[in-house]
C-alpha cells in the first residue's frame, strides 16, 4: 500500500538540496565484528523526515537475529531481515541478505544518528593454494528518507525513489527517497577471515587418527589389565 | 570443646552450597544489566525463546538453534509466565539436588560422605547452572538412575533412566550395563515413553532436533574435539564420511571394553563411559565435562592416589585446557590463524584426558577389593 501525498510538489522540493551524510567503520577484531554507522542528516532537515539504512550483507557473515531483537531495545532500532538466517552454516552454504533498519524512536529521527549492528563472520571452505585468510567486502549501506507531507514521485536527481517496508513491522510499503552518494567513506569495508589449509589434509588426518588409535589402544589396555573380577 | 560432626557438616554444606548458587543467580542478573560481557549463557536464551513459542502456542523448535528435548522447554514456561530467572533457579536446585544424591550414594557405598562437598563446592557446575545451562538436570536424573539402581528400585532406575538419555543421547552408552540388570520390558518402556509422546506431538522436527542432528552433528567450528580440524578440512571432500567413521571407532570400542571390563561395578562403568564418550567425540565443548564430572565423587573414595597426585592430575587437566583455549582465543576474538595451533592443543588435550584416565583405572579399587582388603 504507498502512501498517498495531497499532490503539492514544494514538500519533496526539499530533498533536492539536502545533503546528509553517512560514515561507516568496523570495529574488533576476528570472527565478532561492528558495523558502525554514523548519519547527519544536515541541520536543514525537516523533523518529520525518517531515515532507513538498507545493508547487504555478503554470506561470508551473518547478523544474529535473536542477538539484535535483544538489543534493540537498548539502542532505540530495529531490524528487519529479508529471509531467515541460518547461525551454523559455513558461507558457501549460505547465501546474501539484506536487512532494514529502522529507528525506532517515536519523534525525530536523532540527528546524528549512530546505529551500531553486531555481526559475526562464517567458517570458510580451506584454501589449498597457501592463503591463510579470505577477503570480505562489506557493501556500504544506501541511506532512505522519507517523510509524510512528500509522495516523492517526481524527479529528484540526483536521489532516485525506492520501493521498501514503512515500518520494521513490514505491514505496508512506502516510497523512499534514496540518498545518492552520501558516504563519506573513500573505500568499502573489508575484513579477512582465517581460513584453515588445506594442503596439509592428510597430514592433519593422519595425525589425528594415529593420536586417537595410540590413546585408544593404550586406554583398552589399561582397562583389561585392571579389570574387575 | 565444640564437636564438628558429620552430620552438623551436612546440615552446613547444602545450604550453604545453595545459597552460593542463588547469589550467583543474583549476580548475574546485575552483570547482564551492568557490563558488556554477560554472565548468562547464549543456550538460556535459547530455551527461553522455545519457552515462549510453546506459550504462544507453537513449536519450541520454531525457535532457530533449539536442539532439545520439548520437555525442557515446557518446563521452562515459567519463564515467561512467571519470572525470566525461574529456570536458573529450577537449574541451582537440581544442582544441589545432584549433590544429595551423590551424598546418598556414597552412603550406600560405604566411603567417605564428605567427598559430596567436591561437587557442592565445586566453582564449575556452581557456575554452569547459575548462568543457565541444563546439565543440572541431566546429572540429576543419571545420579538418580544409579541411586535406584543401587537400592534395587528398578522401575524408578528404568523411568529415570529413560528421562535421561531422552534429554541428552550419551546415557545411553550405559545401555549395556544397566540392561543387565532391568528386565527387557522395563529397559525398553524406559527408553521408549517420553519420546514416543513427543514424537505424537512434535513429529519428525522433534526426533531431528532432540536426536538425528547430535547423531549426525559435524561441527567444523572448532572446539576441544582432537577430530575438529580433521573433519573442518575434509567436510567437503569425498573422504568425509569414511573418516566420521574411523573418528567414531575408537569411541565404540573404548565404550564395549569399558562395559566388559568395568560392569560389575555401574557408578564407575558409567564414569569411564562417559569421559570416555566426551573425550573421544567428534564435538566437545566445556560443557560436556559436566557430564563426567558429576559421577567423579562416585569414584574418589575407591581411587588409592595420594592427595598431591591427584591435585596433579587436576592441574594437568586445567592446564590442557588453557593450552587449547589460547589459540581458540587468539583465533575467534583477534582473528589469527592458529587452527594448526588450536589442533594441535586439541591433540594434546586427548593425550592428557587418556593419561589421567590410565590412572584412575590403575589406582581404582572396587568395594569388593576394598573389603577383601579390610578382611585380610
Amino acid at each position: 500500500m504507498h502512501m498517498k501525498g495531497n499532490g503539492d510538489q514544494e514538500p519533496c522540493f526539499f530533498l533536492k538540496g539536502l545533503q546528509p551524510s553517512l560514515y561507516v567503520e568496523l570495529s574488533h577484531k576476528g570472527f565478532h565484528r561492528e558495523v558502525v554507522t554514523t548519519v547527519e542528516l544536515g541541520s536543514e532537515t525537516p523533523a518529520d523526515v525518517r531515515a532507513l539504512l538498507v545493508y547487504r550483507w555478503p554470506r561470508d557473515v551473518y547478523v544474529d537475529p535473536y542477538q539484535v531483537a535483544s538489543l534493540s531495545h537498548q539502542r532505540g532500532w530495529q531490524m528487519l531481515f529479508n529471509t531467515a538466517i541460518d547461525l551454523e552454516e559455513p558461507a558457501h552454504r549460505t547465501s546474501e541478505f539484506s536487512t532494514y533498519v529502522f529507528p525506532s524512536h517515536a519523534g525525530p529521527t536523532p540527528n546524528p544518528l549512530k546505529v551500531t549492528i553486531p555481526i559475526h563472520g562464517r567458517y570458510h571452505k580451506p584454501s589449498f593454494d597457501g592463503k591463510t585468510f579470505t577477503p570480505v567486502h562489506i557493501e556500504l549501506p544506501e541511506l532512505l528518507l522519507w517523510t509524510k507531507k512528500c509522495t516523492p514521485f517526481q524527479r529528484l536527481e540526483p536521489h532516485t525513489v525506492l520501493d521498501a517496508p514503512c515500518t520494521a513491522s513490514n505491514t505496508s510499503i512506502c516510497s523512499w527517497v534514496k540518498i545518492q552518494n552520501p558516504n563519506k567513506n573513500s573505500v568499502p569495508m573489508s575484513l579477512h577471515l582465517p581460513v584453515g589449509d588445506g594442503s596439509t589434509v592428510r597430514l592433519i588426518s593422519t595425525g589425528t587418527l594415529v593420536v586417537t588409535l595410540i590413546c585408544c589402544v593404550v586406554l583398552c589396555h589399561s582397562m583389561l589389565k585392571h579389570q574387575l573380577r | 570443646m565444640y564437636s564438628f560432626t558429620p552430620e552438623i557438616k551436612v546440615c552446613v554444606l547444602f545450604p550453604v552450597s545453595f545459597v552460593v548458587r542463588l547469589a550467583l543467580v543474583v549476580y548475574g542478573d546485575y552483570q547482564d544489566r551492568n557490563m558488556v560481557v554477560k554472565y548468562t549463557d547464549i543456550d538460556y536464551h535459547v530455551f527461553t525463546d522455545a519457552a515462549r513459542f510453546i506459550t504462544e502456542g507453537q513449536s519450541p523448535y520454531n525457535r532457530s538453534t533449539y536442539r532439545y528435548t520439548p520437555l525442557l522447554a515446557w518446563l521452562l514456561t515459567p519463564n515467561i509466565y512467571l519470572t525470566v530467572v525461574f529456570g536458573k533457579l529450577l537449574f541451582i536446585v537440581c544442582d544441589v539436588l545432584s549433590g544429595l544424591l551423590i551424598y546418598k550414594l556414597l552412603c550406600l557405598r560405604g566411603t567417605a560422605r564428605y567427598v559430596s562437598s567436591l561437587w557442592l563446592l565445586n566453582p564449575l557446575p556452581m557456575g554452569v547452572s547459575s548462568r543457565g545451562n541444563a546439565e543440572s538436570i541431566l546429572s540429576a536424573l543419571v545420579l538418580g538412575t544409579l541411586l535406584c539402581m543401587e537400592v534395587r528400585r528398578l522401575t524408578w532406575a528404568a523411568a529415570l533412566y529413560g528421562l535421561s538419555v531422552h534429554m541428552k543421547i550419551y546415557p545411553v552408552t550405559y545401555a549395556l550395563p544397566i540392561a543387565l540388570s532391568l528386565t527387557p520390558v522395563a529397559f525398553v518402556k524406559s527408553l521408549t515413553t517420553a519420546p514416543f509422546c513427543c514424537l505424537i506431538r512434535y513429529g519428525w522436527v522433534f526426533l531431528h532436533e532432540t536426536y538425528f542432528y547430535h547423531l549426525t552433528r559435524r561441527d567444523i567450528r572448532h572446539n576441544f574435539s582432537p577430530y575438529f580440524y580433521m573433519l573442518y578440512l575434509t567436510a567437503d571432500s569425498r573422504w568425509s564420511q569414511a573418516l566420521g567413521l574411523a573418528a567414531f571407532l575408537p569411541q565404540l570400542i573404548l565404550l564395549l571394553v569399558s562395559s566388559w571390563t568395568f560392569h560389575p561395578d555401574l557408578a564407575f562403568t558409567c564414569f569411564l563411559h562417559t569421559a570416555v564418550f566426551v573425550s573421544f567425540n567428534k564435538v566437545c565443548t566445556s560443557q560436556y565435562f559436566m557430564w563426567y564430572l558429576s559421577l567423579l565423587p562416585l569414584v574418589i573414595p575407591h581411587l588409592t592416589l595420594s592427595v598431591k597426585q591427584g591435585l596433579g592430575l587436576l592441574l594437568l587437566w586445567f592446564a590442557g585446557q588453557a593450552v587449547w583455549l589460547a589459540p581458540a582465543y587468539f583465533l575467534e576474538f583477534e582473528g589469527y590463524n592458529t587452527f594448526f595451533l588450536i589442533w594441535l592443543a586439541g591433540l594434546f588435550f586427548l593425550v592428557i584426558n587418556s593419561f589421567i584416565l590410565v590412572q584412575i583405572i590403575a589406582h581404582y579399587r572396587s568395594r569388593k577389593s576394598l573389603d577383601r582388603q579390610k578382611a585380610e
